[in-house]
Parts: C-alpha cells; structure tokens; sequence
C-alpha cells in the first residue's frame, strides 16, 4: 500500500461457538488447539505483508467471535501487527465480543493490549428475541456484558442489536430500544433482519415455516429506530449505525464507506486500495492451506471502471447521513451526478427523499430507507474522456 | 380416373374427424404400424395437442375394393374452427365428395351444418357418417332425425361408425367408392391443375399440392399461374402418400405435389390455376374468397435485440401461412415490432404459440383490434386497425366497425344467459328459433370487436360447453369509437392504447389500471396510473410508494457483493421500459395484453 490516506486493517475471525440461524457470514465452530493454529497462521499472513507502504490507522478483529480467542493470541497478533507493519500512533483497535466472553477480566485485559472499541453481539434484549435469533447469551448475561464493559473504560462500548423480527411490533421495538438506551452505550448498530438464502433461517423461509416482515412494516420499524434513538441523543450516521457522539462513530467502517484503502486478513476478508478490490478464500481449511504453504490468500480481485466507482459511491454513500459527496465525485471521477441525473434528482427531491445540501446529495430518512432503489436509478454515464480520440 | 375419389370430411370440432381420417389411413395400409400415431394428419405441435387440424392436408390412399379393383382415394383434411375457413374452401373445391361427419351424442352442430352449405356451394356429393356409435351416451335415432331436419339428408343413407375402435369402416370405404362420384376431365385439354395448399420445405422449396381437373402436369414441363402470370419449370410431381412419392405424371382427377422451385409460399396466390405454358388454357378454374384479416394485432419481442429474429421468424411463417400478414410498427414503449393481421383470434394465438415454440421466442403482443371505418370531417375516410393511427377526433365525422353475423347453438336451457351475453356485447336483431326438441339456435348481430375479448369461452362456459359459435362477416356499422389511453405518472404508454366502444371504455381502462397496478413494482414514490379518452380520466388506480428496500449491513468491507446486487438491480431496471420515471417489466404488459386472451 503506497501513502495516502490512512489505511484500515481488517482480521476475520471465524470461529463461533454455534451458528447463528440468520449468519451468512464466513463463520466455523472449532476448539482452542484449532483457534491457536489459526492464530499462528494469521501471523503468517501479517508476514505475507510485511513492508507494506500503508500506514494503518485502524485494526478491527470482526467474525465470527474474535472475543473466544484467548488473550495472549489476541496480544500476538497486535503484537505481529505492530511489528510488521506501520500503524499509526493513534491506532484505534476494534474488537467484536460475545456477552458470554466479557467479564470484568476479560475486559479489562483486552483494555490491558490496547483494544479501545468493544462491539457487543447483544442482539437482543428480550429473552423471546434470544431464543428467536439462537443466541445462548440470556438478557442478564447482555446487561452485565455491558455494565463490564463500561467499567472497563472502553473509549468506545457499542452494542448490536437486531430488531423486525418476525411479527416485531413497534410498541415491543420501541421498548428494547429504550432498554438499550438505558445501558448507556456509546454506539448502537441496529440491523433490520435480513433472511439470506444458505442460511437456517432462508431455509426456514424457503418451506414457508418463516415469514419476514411486510415491507410497510420493516419501513415503521426503520423510522421508528432512527427518530428513537436520535431523540435520545444516539446520533444516526448510517443506515444502522448512531452514535452519542462523532468521536464514537466508527472510523474503521466510514472507511468501507468512502473508498479509503483497507486490507483484510483471515479467511473471506476482503480488502481495497485505488481501483482494486481483492479477496481471501472463503473457508478456513483452504485459507489456511495456502498461508501453510507461504502463499498468498488472495482468491480473487476485481478492477473497478468509473462506473463501478460511482456505483460504489452512490450505494454507500446514500447510505449516510451526511449523503453524496458531490464534490469528490467530480474531482476524483470527473462525474457530475446531477446534472446527467437532473430528472431523477428532481423527482427524488420533490418526494422528500433526497435534498441538495453543500454541494452534498443527502438522503432524508424515507430516502435513507429507499436507498438500494435510489443507487441502482441513477444513470452512471462514464464522462466523455481523451481516451476516445 | 374412374378409380379416383376425391374427397374430404367434414364435422363440427371434436366430432373425430382426425380420428375418423387416422382410421382410413392405417385399414388402407398407407402407414407402417410402428411408424402410426394418432391426428397423423395433424402436423404441428399445436394441432395435436389441441385436437384441432389448422392446415388442410392431403393424403393419398390405395385402397382395394369388394369389386376387385384398386381405388385411389384422395382424402383432403380440412380444418374445422370458423378463423380457417379459407382453407376449407381450397380443400372442398378440389373434391367430389364430402364425408359428413356427425357425433353419435352431440348431434349435428354450428359447423356441421355451416360446412354443409359449403359443400352444397360446391355441389360435393354428401355421404352422412354417424361416429361414435360406442358411445353410451349416443342417440342415434335423435341424430337421424336431425340428419333430416338440419341437413335435408336422408338418414337412412348415413353409415354409422365408430372410429375409435374401428367399426364401420369398411362400410364406409364401400361407401366412398360406390357412392361418391368419381371426377371428370379430359386429359386432351389443356392443363388446368387448382392449387389448394402450399408447404414450404427448407430443402425442397415450395410444395404445392393441387388438384388435376383438365390435362396431365409432369416434370420438366414449364408451368403458367393463371392469376399471377408467373411461370416456373416443374422439378417433380408425385402422390401425396405419408412420404412424398414422385410419379411420372398427374392426370385429370389426381391429387398430388408438384415441385417447380418456388422460393416462398408469397409467390402463389392460393386457389391459383396452373397451366402449360406451352398451351395455355382460356379459362381459369372458379376462383376462390380471399382471406382476409380480421383481427390486428402488434406483436414486439420481449427483449429488443430479439426483433432481428422476429423478422426472420415472420419470414419463415408467412411461407407456409398465406393468411398471416405483416409490415413493420414501433412503440415507444416496447420498441420495434410488426402489426400483424390474422383471421381471427384463433389464428393469432396459433402465430403467436408456433413463433415462441418453433421459433423460441418470447412475445409481447398487443391488444387485438377489428379494422375500423373512420370517415373524416375533409370527406376522406380512412381505415384504422391500429391505435396509434387513431385521427383526432375532432376531425372525425364518424366511425363504423364491422358486425358479424353469430350463430349460436345449444340446449334450450340457455337461452336466457346466453342471449343477455348477446346483449351485453352490443348484439342486435337477437333472435332464436328451435332447431329440434330441445335444441335452440340463436343469431345476433354482432359488433366483431365484442367478440373478440374472451366471448367464446364465457359462451363455453355459460353453456357448460354445450353452445357452438359460428358466424360470418355482415358489414361495416356505425359506432361511437373512441381511443383509451392508459397513462403512467402522466405519461402514455403507447403500446396499451385501444380503441372500443365508448360505453365499454371505463370497464376495459379500468381492468387495464387494476391488471397494470398488481404488477409493476412499488417505486420510491407513488405511481399513478390512469385511463383517459383524450384528456378526460376514466379510471386510476395507484401503486404506493415502496418505503424501504434498503439492507441493514453492507457486508463489511465486502462491497463488490452489495454493488454487484444493485448492479443486477440496474440490469434489471434496463430490460423494463421506463414511461415517465416508471419502470415497467415485462410482466405487467404481459398480464395486461395476455388477459385479453385469456381472461
């Protein structure tokens, strides 16, 4: 990675201790002896990058459930990180845990190595929620997670809790989310349930033993959890992300959202820089086998053209709160958005889904939730370049 | 020649006419057992599965006789539903004789009894066939007696038969030799040979099949179209046999092939005369009614890179389909396409079924349409068939729209529903008057284009089946037209316009609002959709806005999954076509242009 912006470092841990019935990601059970080796060669990988140019600002251990691995692996491979590549002074360490893995302890020690962030798996705060999403963590068990964690004197203490479940009111939802006020994080990530097909819940669905939401009612939910949480001083700044203050937003997921560099480690990590995207093997064994074998991971890449770009942009960035960046588009793509879109943008404006606002294409809350079928509108002519004569 | 028969058989539909010509065939011996399968006659896919024979077809049979003597029997297959009867026509034209055939339980039905007056016009010696006798349901003494009544025809000369399980049969081949007459001509005189029917063979060129009346054709002569003036030079000649089988000659009375490297079936006019060129005869053979096109039709492919195809398609159809016409119409909604005219609905969803399974392609076609006389205020008048040629109407002085004349039959028990059908679809001079005990035919005036949309199959339903419908053209009527515009956001989609009567106008704009607000999907703002005689709404329905599609995550750093979904999305968003800001799938124009059909 060359100078530039900083970068963020992305390690996928993929053990869980049971599948979760809606989880698509890349995830596997496996014992400590298993957990370790993975370690070991995840170190190889941090090697396989040794001297690369990018100054990282941001390391985030996602999965999976990076807090089941133990301390000293966890300390290892900051270790590894550290020594092998540049990080920058400030270096923000994120970390996702499961309420059954946090304890005074545990927090306290991953406070000892240098994590600052602690984003809790709660996903729920009713019981009839836990044993609905499959999760053996019992409410309690969340509420003390949480009351450790603060204790612990994170920077940052974020909880993730998954609402429009199936038959969700608003009334119940409206309830958990003030629970959840209550536990006073300092973020928030709200994802509405989605169903993916692979998973138990898709196959569940497939038989018809599973029915999502309406889409008026998801659109209830959605508008209730933003107007909510903002009221109680929990800001949104994405989709399904808010946060008590700018400085606990996330910077190592602002960075997927903008198109500054990451590279992810592990098995099924993905990674960016300039024009390029490019991927690990999915599952672990074959990840595993290559770094074994002092290969590279790397399964597959992709360069994007300006229209993929945009595309990007677009989806990301109608995603947030502070909208397009109308500006970067026109400097970085040489795209100018509105005025090959002016139609639709007039169209979007006057439905009071979008506003032009400092040179910013912003979504309101209805176009926040549209946001996938306002991206995918948008005609993304690549401008006419030199290349043609 | 006089041990020649030509003949064909005619009945009303699914009296078991191809089973009856399946019979004949296998007691002649003209088809190997193994290679037999039932409606042999009937070719194409769409025949057999059916039950209905589309295309006239001719076989030739040789069948030895009680006397002793070798007959060649020439059995011409004609279709049996109203859209073809052009074909009949060509078909009994190069025949002596007709079977009619009636069923052991139905009776004598519409089409039995319209055919006969055809075969009468043509003055075909009848011999009247009573099938199905197995059946428990048969009543032959009611049959006979409307043998007589219906059809003037003695009874007693009716042979009685089952096709199915083969009795009767050889009575009935008896029958054909001793009482149909055998045909006359003169080998001296100069060649007159009727075409009735045509095939195009990718390998072969053009197959005519025609019908000797004067003279002998062989190959190598140089042949003359009386109509046309076009000469060609003879390949081959031969018998219709299942395979072809060339022959020397074909003399007066014969049936059979002739081959002279015609490209295209468009080349020939069918019921042409052919004639030597050499020695030309004075005087054509009796002409023929031109088919005409009734019903109109705009057929576009699904995706437009397919109209390349489509025009091929149509090419290749129109060889073996002289009735089929098309020239070229665009929409801005559904892009290039062909205006189609055919001879009735039947037709067309024959042409539209062969396009999509012989050709493979998928189809959007439009709302069916009559031809309409406009007179305008400038004292022209014009005809229109297609919407968009709709004038304004402030310059119009009138329109008329041409009526039939239907002819219905069925137990008397339905008389009430189905005359309040009749006038529900603007029938006039609706009467009806016994036929039999029980039996009850009812004739109205009809206004073509109200039997276009789904009457047929309401008459079969309301009448459990049971009602025939039949009818012929009358005349052109006056009728207060007007155009409906089905209108997305604000906006026409040209390819839903239609014409129809105004008191029809707000039921058929509405259905189409309903038809189109089930299926195109919910947008980020509210769509509406609107029927409208010039600015006038006559009907809305509106399809709410779609408040969230967004997902919750954005898989981590994996974007290129998330982009490549929108990417789709986009994919998706570029195959409907977009009227004012709306994106409509295919699938609306489908469920609203099929149910016309359909519904």
């Amino acid at each position: 990675m060359n100078d530039g912006p900083l970068a963020g470092l992305y390690l996928h841990v993929p053990f869980c201790a049971q599948i979760c019935p809606y989880c698509d990601f890349a995830v596997r059970t496996g014992d400590r002896d298993r957990r370790r080796r993975f370690v070991d060669h995840l170190l190889a990988e941090i090697d396989l990058y040794a001297g690369c140019s990018a100054c990282f600002d941001t390391v985030y251990f996602g999965g999976g459930t990076p807090s089941s691995l133990e301390i000293e692996d966890l300390a290892r491979i900051l270790d590894r990180l550290r020594s092998r590549l540049s990080l920058a002074d400030r270096t923000r360490v994120y970390l996702e845990a499961n309420p059954e893995d946090v304890s005074a302890d545990s927090a306290a020690a991953w406070r000892r190595i240098g994590i600052d962030t602690l984003s809790l798996g709660v996903q729920s705060l009713v019981p009839a929620g836990l044993s609905f999403l499959g999760r053996s963590h019992g409410v309690s068990d969340a509420r003390d997670a949480v009351a450790a964690a603060r204790e612990a004197g994170f920077h940052t203490v974020s909880i993730d809790l998954i609402y429009g479940l199936p038959g969700h009111s608003t009334a119940a939802w409206r309830r958990e989310l003030d629970s959840a006020i209550e536990l006073e994080p300092q973020h928030i990530s709200c994802y509405q349930l989605t169903i993916h097909s692979g998973t138990r819940f898709g196959l569940l669905e497939q038989r018809g033993e599973l029915t999502q939401l309406s889409v008026d009612n998801q659109a209830s939910l959605f508008e209730l959890t933003h107007r909510h949480l903002n009221a109680a001083g929990l800001q949104g700044y994405e989709v399904s992300q808010f946060a008590a203050s700018p400085e606990h937003r996330s910077a190592h997921n602002l960075k997927y959202w903008n198109h500054t560099p990451y590279l992810g480690l592990g098995p099924a990590a993905h990674s960016f820089r300039d024009d390029r995207r490019w991927w690990n093997v999915r599952r672990t064994d074959p990840w595993q086998d290559r770094i074994k074998q002092g290969r590279s991971a790397v399964e597959g890449t992709e360069t994007l053209d300006t229209g993929a770009m945009v595309l990007e942009a677009l989806m990301t960035g109608l995603r947030t709160y502070a909208g397009l960046d109308l500006g970067r588009l026109r400097s970085r793509f040489g795209v100018d958005l509105i005025d090959s879109n002016l139609a639709l943008v007039e169209r979007l404006e006057s439905e009071g889904l979008v506003a032009l606002e400092h040179d910013h294409l912003v979504p309101t809350l209805a176009g926040l939730a549209v946001a996938d079928g306002m991206a995918s509108s948008f005609d993304i002519s690549a401008p006419a370049t030199a290349q043609a004569i | 020649m006089r041990n020649i028969r030509n003949f064909c058989i005619i009945a009303h539909i699914d009296h078991g006419k191809s089973t009856l010509a399946d019979r004949l065939i296998q007691r002649c011996g003209a088809v190997e057992q193994r290679k037999f399968r039932d409606q042999i006659l009937d070719s194409m896919d769409i025949e057999r599965e059916r039950g209905i024979t589309i295309k006239s077809n001719a076989i030739t049979l040789a069948y030895q006789a009680d006397d002793g003597e070798t007959y060649q029997l020439n059995l011409i297959d004609t279709p049996g539903h109203v859209d073809f009867s052009h074909e009949v026509r060509r078909s009994l034209m190069s025949c002596e004789g007709a079977i009619l055939l009636v069923d052991a339980a139905q009776g004598v039905e519409a089409q039995t009894v319209a055919n006969l007056y055809l075969a009468l016009e043509y003055e075909l010696e009848l011999l009247p066939v009573i099938n199905k006798i197995d059946l428990p349901s048969a009543d032959i003494e009611r049959v006979n007696s409307e043998i007589e009544s219906d059809l003037g025809l003695d009874p007693a000369d009716a042979i009685h038969c089952s096709a199915k399980n083969g009795t009767g049969i050889d009575e009935l081949l008896e029958a054909i030799v001793h009482k149909l007459p055998a045909p006359q001509g003169s080998a001296d005189e100069p060649l007159r040979a009727m075409v009735f029917d045509a095939r195009y063979d990718p390998f072969r060129g053009v197959e005519l099949d025609c019908r000797v009346k004067d003279g002998v054709i062989r190959a190598g002569m140089t042949i003359r179209l009386m109509h046309s003036g076009k000469q060609y030079k003879i390949d081959e000649v031969g018998l219709l046999g299942l395979e072809r089988v060339p022959a020397a000659e074909l003399g007066p009375g014969s049936v059979g092939y002739v081959l002279a490297g015609i490209k295209t079936v468009r080349d020939i006019t069918m019921g042409d005369t052919l004639t030597d060129a050499a020695r030309p005869a004075t005087e054509s053979l009796p002409g023929y009614k031109e088919a005409k096109s009734v019903v109109f039709s705009s057929i576009y492919p699904m995706t437009t890179d397919e109209y390349l195809e489509l025009s091929k398609a149509l090419d290749k159809l129109v060889l073996n389909d002289a009735a089929l016409t098309f020239e070229k119409d665009s929409s801005a909604a559904l892009g290039h396409g062909f205006r189609c005219g055919f001879l009735g609905l039947l037709h067309l969803e024959v042409v539209q079924e062969r396009l999509q399974r012989e050709y493979g392609l998928a189809l959007l076609l439009s709302a069916p349409s009559v031809r309409y006389h406009v007179a305008l205020n400038n004292g022209k008048s014009i005809y229109v068939d297609n919407p968009s040629y709709f004038p304004d109407p402030s310059t119009i002085a009138h329109c008329e729209e041409p009526y039939i004349k239907g002819s219905i039959m069925m137990p008397e028990r339905y008389i009430g529903a189905v005359m309040e059908l009749c006038r529900e679809r603007r029938g006039v001079e609706t009467s009806f008057n016994y036929l039999a005990v029980g039996r009850v035919e009812i004739t109205s005036e009809l206004p073509l284009a109200e039997v276009l949309f789904d009457f047929y199959d309401r008459l079969k339903s309301m009448t459990q089946g049971y009602g025939s419908f039949d009818y012929e053209m009358l005349d052109h009527r006056g009728t207060d037209l007007v155009k409906i515009d089905i209108l997305v956001n604000g906006e026409p989609v040209d390819a839903l316009s239609q014409l129809a009567h105004r008191d029809k106008a707000r039921a058929r704009a509405l259905h189409y609002c309903e038809r189109l607000a089930k299926t195109i999907p919910r947008h980020q703002f509210k769509v509406a959709i609107q029927g409208a005689i010039g600015g006038t709404i006559i009907a809305r329905t509106n399809i709410p806005a779609l408040r969230k599609d967004v997902t919750a995550k954005c898989y981590g750093g994996d974007i290129t999954r998330k982009r490549k979904l929108l990417e789709k999305q986009k994919e998706g968003k570029k195959r409907m076509k977009t009227v004012g800001s709306v994106d409509i799938p295919q699938s609306a124009f489908i469920a609203v242009l099929k149910s016309d059909i359909d519904s």
